[in-house]
């Protein structure tokens, strides 16, 4: 699970290794990847409006 | 060392002509206020920062396009991957957005702060013009285009004296050194209120009220445009502000407020033919021509034509009612919250007698005050 | 020579796609039913591309009626009137039938081809959403002899111009733009369909060739906003029609409302225009710089964060429509966020170019002149996310020459780079080289002198927009309308050289590039109708 996280927060930020990335891809289920990425999207959205809020007050 | 110099001369050379350029209306005016020198700056450091990054990207590009030509018998590297490389050149532009947004945050605050105002002025976006209220002073005014149509049309040369398209017949008055406050919305469509000058675009939304604050530091007059296709005539309602010291502006809002009570005692004497053709024909000019034309022409379908209309010749009642309460769901808007009754008698009368009309009718504004009143 | 590289298609399939091994495939119709009725991905492919050519001509003589009219102060040619329909018919026929067709068209051909596929997966669903295309724009140019004129509210067509201020031809413009929308979104299921499902055996999703990614990434995006744009001209198409208030504020409708749901399609669509063009130059630079891409990985991952945080920027299109605090440092954050992942692409690029060995073909002319001017494009996108300064950009020149930077020499020249680095594969042909460079320099030179001075303009305070200008633009505008005649003027070469390659020219082997290394350089040149019948074999070399 620690794998996807970090290869989804590796995708968020733009930069894979092309061995994890093979890895990724033969190893793991897309369902997993596609659902933690869609999680963390969702993360980053409430982490943004919390700091947007934060800085507004 | 000798090539380093050479470079760094260049590229001081460059700077310093993209300086120059940019120095003479080439670029965003600094502005006179607070908030458009704060404005200014941030562009002027995210430009900087855009500059220097595209210098070293370009620079390392077409360094690469010179020295690896095939042509030259360049052979190919075997590499495709650099995990630390990537995530250095992911990391420096993170960071310099991070540095950019705290700045950026600040300014967007103080824009966002138009408490504590002294003056509130309510501006109202309509097709094609802007209408200014100075809130609890009771002094309104319209503001049209000034530059006649016959020289947009090139039926005579452009006055290059006159500030092109960019005059009006009033001038929004505001004072120097206080926090004036505005209260945007519109009638219609949607404009957008903009003075390059005083760093303050904001849409007028009709049925919303939008708020934005000013507090002009230099005298002088500012002009900008509606910054939001909103029909026809989007190209010709421009914005003027002039601004001027307090006194001069308690003056002349004192000036303004007479001359509204003048105008009102008008309102109950008997006006004559003449009289009313004369303002009406100005009336007409300002309010009316950019759709209906000049000449009474219109402009079908959407702008009947007024010259030898026969409906609106023979039917009164029905021609001062539109004027009054407008045409729903037509271009056609209602004029009782824009012009007084004097205006709206002079100018149903101009209709009815001009460009060979000739019905001999008056409209009196007494008349039209009573309706209105209704 | 050339280094190995993992997506590293054998050959074995090659020569044996040829035609001629006339099973199961009856003969074609003749003449226009064949056209009319063809199921084939690489002639519909073509009739895409035809489409969109015609469209870009139609879309590029309204452009060129705007630049005239602008050429010097006072209104000369057209009235303000006729001058919004214009603008507005130039943005929606450049958008909706020059650049989205073209992309589709290419996608036609080359998924297929370069996934080895013999077809797409749905070949009759893949005639229909063609075919619906010149009906929608057909009613849709048909709405400039109509009572009333055309459409006049700006491509954008914010409410209430557009509703209760609109032309009569308003349903029309909706009805065309709904079966647009409709061929959009089955286009985008076959892609989808065609891509997870008929990859050739041993190919997987990372050994797809950067133009497959992009638009399967592409594909997902027009499923997720087409049904937003639907939804929105349907509430306009009620609003008009039917009595309701959905953004008339007297009736208690919000016309700001319109422009959430418009940019919530709107700037997903931007990046529709945008990601296949990302692909095409992604194929083209390791081509000609003989050296495999660098990041390939980091270029997936870096289109699937585009595409996550388009849907979160939307709003950076509204700062001055009086959004709360929140809001708009909410989409000025996400809006600078956007940047990183672009700027990465750029600098993989760049880095493909460091120690390659590199040539400038005609293709990779476009390309290279791609990442520079797209990249310019870039930069005055990032100067339009800050909010502040965005209250002195917005709807002015600047965010003109802004969008024109990335979507002209961005996704245009992108289009072209690939037409010209495919029209080998197309024809057998290559296109004539000395016309081509013409054809790249005079629009290389057009496209900057048309829109760099607009940057200059807008700072300076012009609004876009506008049929006429105050005297201190007058400068700025002779140099771009001479520009945009100049630019409108080279594209004629650009048919002369296509057809001229139709016709006849230097014959192209099958791998028509030296170092072009995906599975469409595996089937002779030209493609004949009918490829990969029998899956090729597809293997990497392990590393």
């Amino acid at each position: 699970m620690w794998d996807v996280i970090k290869s989804v927060l590796a995708a968020f930020f733009g930069v894979q290794k092309d061995s994890q990335r093979r890895e990724d891809f033969e190893q793991g289920r897309p369902g997993l990847f596609i659902a933690v990425g869609l999680v963390m999207a969702a993360l980053l959205v409430g982490l943004v409006a919390l700091v947007a809020t934060l800085v507004a007050r | 060392m000798r090539t380093l110099l050479v470079w760094l001369a260049g590229g001081g050379l460059f700077a310093g002509s993209l300086q120059t350029a940019l120095a003479n209306g080439w670029n965003m005016p600094v502005g006179v206020t607070e908030l458009s020198g704060d404005i200014y700056s941030l562009h002027m450091i995210i430009f900087w920062i855009c500059v220097a990054i595209g210098v070293v990207v370009f620079g390392v590009m077409f360094y690469s396009l010179f020295r690896y030509r095939h042509s030259k018998g360049a052979k190919a590297a075997n590499f495709h991957e650099h995990t630390l490389v990537e995530v250095v050149w992911t990391a420096i532009p993170l960071l310099i957005l991070i540095g950019m947004a705290v700045p950026a945050t600040a300014t967007l605050k103080k824009m966002y702060d138009a408490s504590d105002a002294d003056l509130d002025v309510m501006i109202t976006g309509q097709q094609w013009r802007w209408r200014y209220e100075y809130l609890g002073e009771d002094v309104a005014m319209t503001s049209n285009l000034a530059t006649p149509r016959t020289q947009i049309r090139g039926e005579e040369p452009i006055d290059e004296s006159a500030n092109y398209l960019l005059e009006v017949d009033e001038p929004l008055v505001l004072p120097v050194g206080q926090k004036v406050r505005f209260l945007f919305t519109s009638d219609d469509v949607i404009h957008s209120w903009w003075v390059p000058e005083l760093a303050i675009k904001q849409d007028t939304i009709p049925g919303f009220i939008n708020e934005n604050w000013v507090r002009i530091e230099e005298p002088g007059i500012y002009r900008g445009q509606c910054a939001e296709l909103c029909g026809v005539d989007h190209a010709f309602m421009p914005i003027v502000v002039h601004a001027m010291e307090e006194d001069e502006f308690e003056t002349w809002l004192v000036d303004r407020r007479e001359a509204a009570e003048q105008e009102a005692m008008g309102i109950d004497r008997e006006w004559e033919m003449d009289e009313l053709m004369e303002r009406g024909e100005q009336v007409y000019g300002s309010v009316c021509a950019s759709c209906h034309q000049d000449d009474g022409g219109g402009n079908e379908p959407a702008f009947p034509a007024l010259a030898g209309n026969q409906a609106m010749l023979d039917d009164r009642d029905w021609h001062i009612d539109t004027v009054v309460n407008g045409v729903s769901g037509a271009a056609m808007p209602a004029f009782s919250g824009t012009l007084n009754p004097v205006e709206i008698a002079a100018v149903i009368t101009y209709e009815r007698n001009a460009w060979g009309n000739d019905s001999g009718d008056t409209v009196q504004p007494s008349e039209i005050a009573e309706l209105m009143s209704d | 020579m050339a280094p190995k590289v993992p997506p590293q298609p054998t050959l074995e399939q090659s020569t044996t796609a040829a035609a001629g091994h006339g099973h199961a495939h009856e003969a074609p119709p003749k003449g226009l039913m064949r056209w009319l009725l063809t199921t084939n991905h690489k002639e519909i492919g073509t009739l895409y591309l035809i489409f969109s050519l015609t469209m870009f001509f139609i879309g590029g003589i309204f452009a060129m009626v705007v630049r005239a009219e602008l050429f010097q102060p006072g209104l000369q040619l057209v009235q303000p009137e006729f001058f919004n329909q214009m603008t507005t018919m130039h943005g929606l026929i450049m958008v909706f039938a020059a650049v989205m067709p073209a992309f589709t068209g290419l996608a036609n051909w080359m998924i297929p081809l370069q996934i080895g596929a013999p077809d797409m997966a749905l070949p009759r669903l893949n005639n229909f959403s063609f075919w619906l295309l010149p009906v929608a724009f057909a009613l849709l140019l048909s709405t400039l002899f109509m009572p009333g004129g055309a459409p006049n509210f700006g491509w954008t067509f914010y409410a209430p111009l557009s509703t209760t201020y609109g032309p009569p031809s308003t349903t029309f413009f909706i009805l065309s733009l709904h079966i647009a929308g409709i061929s959009s979104i089955l286009g985008a299921i076959n892609i989808i369909a065609t891509i997870l499902n008929m990859r050739a055996p041993g190919m997987r999703m990372m050994d797809m060739p950067l133009f497959v990614w992009t638009w399967l990434i592409t594909a997902f995006l027009l499923i997720a906003v087409m049904p937003v744009l639907a939804g929105v001209i349907t509430m306009m198409l009620m609003d008009i029609n039917f009595g309701t208030s959905f953004f008339d504020a007297a009736g208690g409708g919000d016309p700001v409302l319109f422009q959430h749901l418009f940019w919530f399609f709107g700037h997903p669509e931007v990046y529709i225009m945008i990601l296949p063009a990302f692909g095409i130059v992604s194929a083209i630079i390791p081509t000609f710089a003989r050296k495999r891409l660098f990041g390939y990985a980091s270029m997936v991952y870096a289109t699937a964060a585009i595409a996550i945080l388009s849907f979160l920027v939307w709003a950076h299109h509204m700062f001055v429509v009086g959004l709360p605090l929140v809001a708009e440092l909410f989409f000025m954050y996400c809006t600078m966020l956007i940047a990183v992942p672009t700027g990465v692409k750029v600098f993989n690029w760049i880095t493909t170019l460091f120690r390659g060995s590199i040539s400038f073909e005609p293709p990779m002319l476009f390309a290279l002149a791609f990442v520079v001017l797209f990249t310019i494009g870039g930069f005055s996108g990032l100067m339009l996310a800050i909010a502040p300064a965005d209250f002195q950009y917005h709807d002015t020149y600047f965010v003109v020459a802004h969008f024109h930077y990335v979507l002209v020499p961005g996704a245009v020249f992108a289009i072209m780079a690939g037409v010209y680095y495919w029209l080998p594969k197309w024809t057998g042909h290559y296109p004539n080289e000395r016309l081509a460079q013409w054809h790249f320099w005079l629009s290389v030179i057009g496209v900057n002198l048309t829109f760099f001075p607009m940057h200059f303009s807008g700072l300076a305070g012009m609004p876009r927009r506008i049929p006429d200008y105050a005297l201190q633009f007058a400068d700025f505008n002779l140099v771009a309308s001479l520009g945009a005649f100049m630019f409108g003027a080279s594209q004629l070469l650009f048919v002369a050289v296509v057809v001229l390659c139709v016709r006849g020219g230097r014959k192209a082997p099958g791998r028509a590039w030296e170092h072009a290394e995906d599975l469409e350089w595996s089937v002779p040149s030209p493609a004949p109708l009918h490829t990969f019948d029998t899956p090729p074999k597809f293997e990497r070399s392990s590393h």
